[in-house]
């Protein structure tokens, strides 16, 4: 015999019963009174500090006082939770729901999110992702950028060297090689529109043409891998998770992570560019040595932290890379 | 025995406190489970987690010996969320595009959000029970646009900001009903104004007194990193003021039919909870997110109160038919706090 409070769905009257079950029948006695086979109930589910409920099949509820007596009533009428909520219930599925999560998501991080990415990427026509830098050249032009000072023969000798040379692989996309004066500090830059941007300070502090080749191949290799889409496909990806798993507590907070996160991808991108600027240098029969040397001076640029963060490998990891490789 | 229990009487005069029985720890371990099947199913388990969450929260709330319970159906939520993800897909992908065409698709959004929101309150409120008795929330779709897209546009001259927001209080709570009683909302616009004119006295003080330390101290510009460090923490310590401020004022004045209800938020107590959560969240990389929740919750419920007058008997069900999920499902992905 169990004493509850019975509410009609009718009216927000508690009305004081006993609920007590005889052959699969449960019957309440008291301030009101009924008899409903057990199989048209709905018993809410189990949990520690919230309250069961009864609810018929008219939408009326019964609530008993006893939490404890009314779990062993069920008990003994044998109500079976689901598998989800006898989960909750076990420490031993919590931990290896916990384990499963780190996992899982790992696996997706590391590899499928990566995979994925490249797949899209690559089905992507080349015009969809020139719409995505639409733009960002005009952008960067009006504020970050002026014409190049840079002698108009010495543009032409860069373009003319870098045009005669081959790509390591097929299929490298038709690339514009634009030459402008940085108010930002030595850097070269590729758009997904198919532009790569060299300014004058970056060819200013390289020793030769030849390490300029470098960088110029380095650029082309993020097009030639759609970089920026991948990237773009990850990063939403991993923002997209973190606000699903983190979203409603702080929106700053769960978007740190996933600011962390695509520096990992970035830094991957970077290093696979800067293997397809070696296997485009040799592959073209030049030497390795003049890439050597654009990170010697990308280096020499870390220590002033000038342009460039921790979005790309310590230039001293990427000059070791590039020797292994030489060593091979 | 069986006297006792019928003899005893409801003794629901008087105040009566929210209480929150739900605890960190058992809500993490709902929680972890639900993690990892949204995982799974490529976030398709988030509806049913959403359903068996708000169940086990709604059931640890308890008033006057009853507790809520929550009636939202899953399908119906996953429905819903589909069509956000399809909506703000749409928009993502179309305002790479053409500059246009995001704007002819940002103009749509903004165009249906009204509605949405809208539909919003509706499910939320009429998936929510007490006492068998559901709760729901009127209103009609012009209502709707007015308050949630011209109000809104009121706060771009600044000084009718605490104006619009105390009629937009009004509309939600005056449209809220239960059962067939319709809410009551008596706030005052002056104490709205009082509320905001608090607010920006405050954050004067403490940015004129953050300079003038920062002055005294003879700041170098190294120095001054850290004093903008200090500048968000301080700013970031005004956000709890606020809502207790505001909470308190909009639910001392929420009546329903002969009783009263009474909200006794502390700002010590708050700003407390929120920066123990955050910092909770950022040394267990996540991990602490169900107990910072079950705190924040905890709080805010238990600082309520209903003031019974006489007995909580007398309620009558409404006739409703159920609410599409569409404008949940957006609600929940733009994560609009409709409480405030």
């Amino acid at each position: 015999m169990l004493a509850g409070r019975y509410y009609d769905g009718r009216t927000s009257r508690a009305h004081r019963v006993q609920l007590t079950v005889q052959d699969g029948t449960a019957l309440l006695e008291g301030e009101a009174e009924r008899a409903v086979p057990l199989d048209a109930l709905r018993v809410s589910e189990r949990s520690r500090h919230a309250a069961r409920k009864v609810t018929f099949p008219d939408g009326a509820t019964f609530e008993p006082d006893d939490q404890h007596a009314f779990n062993s009533l069920l008990e003994q009428t044998g109500h079976q939770d689901s598998s989800v909520v006898r989960a909750h219930g076990s420490w031993r599925s919590v931990f290896g729901s916990l384990a499963a999560i780190v996992v899982v998501l790992a696996l997706a991080y590391f590899f499928l999110l990566p995979l994925l990415a490249d797949r899209v990427a690559q089905a992507l026509p080349a015009s969809a992702e020139r719409q995505l830098g639409q733009g960002v050249l005009e952008f960067l032009d009006r504020r970050a950028l002026a014409p190049s000072a840079l002698p108009l023969q010495r543009q032409q000798r860069i373009a003319a060297a870098f045009a005669g040379l081959h790509a390591p692989h097929d299929g490298a996309p038709p690339y514009r090689l634009l030459f402008r004066k940085s108010r930002i500090g030595p850097n070269a830059f590729a758009l997904p529109s198919g532009d790569i941007v060299l300014t004058d300070e970056l060819v200013q502090l390289l020793p030769d043409d030849g390490a300029v080749m470098g960088v110029l191949a380095h650029e082309l290799g993020h097009l030639h891998r759609r970089h920026m889409t991948r990237r773009l496909i990850q990063g939403s990806a991993v923002a997209a998770a973190g606000t699903l798993l983190f979203g409603d507590v702080n929106a700053v907070l769960s978007g740190l992570p996933a600011l962390a996160l695509d520096l990992h991808y970035s830094r991957e991108a970077e290093t696979e560019a800067d293997d397809y600027a070696a296997e485009m240098l040799e592959d073209n029969g030049l030497s390795l040595s003049s890439l050597e040397a654009v990170f010697k001076v990308l280096g020499q640029l870390d220590k002033s932290s000038v342009a460039y963060l921790s979005s790309h490998p310590l230039s001293e990891d990427r000059a070791a890379r590039i020797r292994a490789r030489r060593g091979d | 025995m069986q006297n006792a229990a019928f003899q005893e009487k409801f003794v629901e005069d008087g105040p009566q406190q929210v209480s929150f029985s739900a605890t960190g720890g058992e809500y993490f371990r709902i929680w972890i489970v639900h993690v990892l099947l949204t995982i799974v199913t490529l976030g398709i388990y988030s509806a049913w987690a959403k359903v068996r969450s708000n169940q086990y929260f709604y059931s640890s709330t308890r008033l006057a010996g009853s507790s809520f319970e929550y009636h939202g159906n899953a399908m119906a939520i996953l429905k819903g969320r589909v069509i956000a993800v399809l909506l703000l897909l749409g928009y993502q992908i179309l305002s790479h595009i053409s500059v246009s065409m995001s704007l002819l698709m940002l103009a749509l959004l903004l165009g249906v959000t009204p509605l949405l929101l809208w539909k919003s309150l509706q499910f939320k409120l009429y998936n929510t029970s007490y006492r068998g008795i559901r709760f729901g929330f009127d209103g009609n779709a012009s209502e709707a646009y007015t308050h949630f897209l011209l109000l809104p546009l009121l706060t771009i001259t600044v000084v009718l900001t605490p104006f619009a927001h105390q009629r937009l209080k009004r509309w939600q709570h005056r449209r809220s009903r239960f059962g067939t009683s319709s809410f009551r909302f008596e706030a005052p616009v002056g104490k709205f104004y009082l509320v905001y004119a608090i607010m920006v006295g405050v954050a004067l003080a403490a940015i004129v007194g953050l300079g003038l330390l920062a002055f005294a101290a003879q700041t170098s510009a190294q120095n001054l990193v850290w004093f903008a460090l200090l500048f968000y923490v301080v700013m970031a310590a005004l956000s709890p003021l606020f809502f207790t401020m505001i909470q308190n004022v909009i639910w001392n004045h929420t009546g329903l039919r002969e009783h009263e209800f009474r909200c006794d938020m502390k700002w010590g107590g708050l700003l407390w909870i929120y920066f123990t959560n955050m910092l909770g969240i950022i040394v267990t990389l996540g991990l602490f997110t169900p107990f910072a929740k079950v705190r924040a919750m905890k709080y805010r419920l238990e600082s309520m109160s209903m003031i019974v007058n006489g007995s909580l008997d007398g309620f009558v069900a409404a006739e409703q038919e159920q609410i599409g999920a569409t404008g949940e499902g957006v609600a929940d992905f733009a994560d609009f706090d409709l409480s405030l």
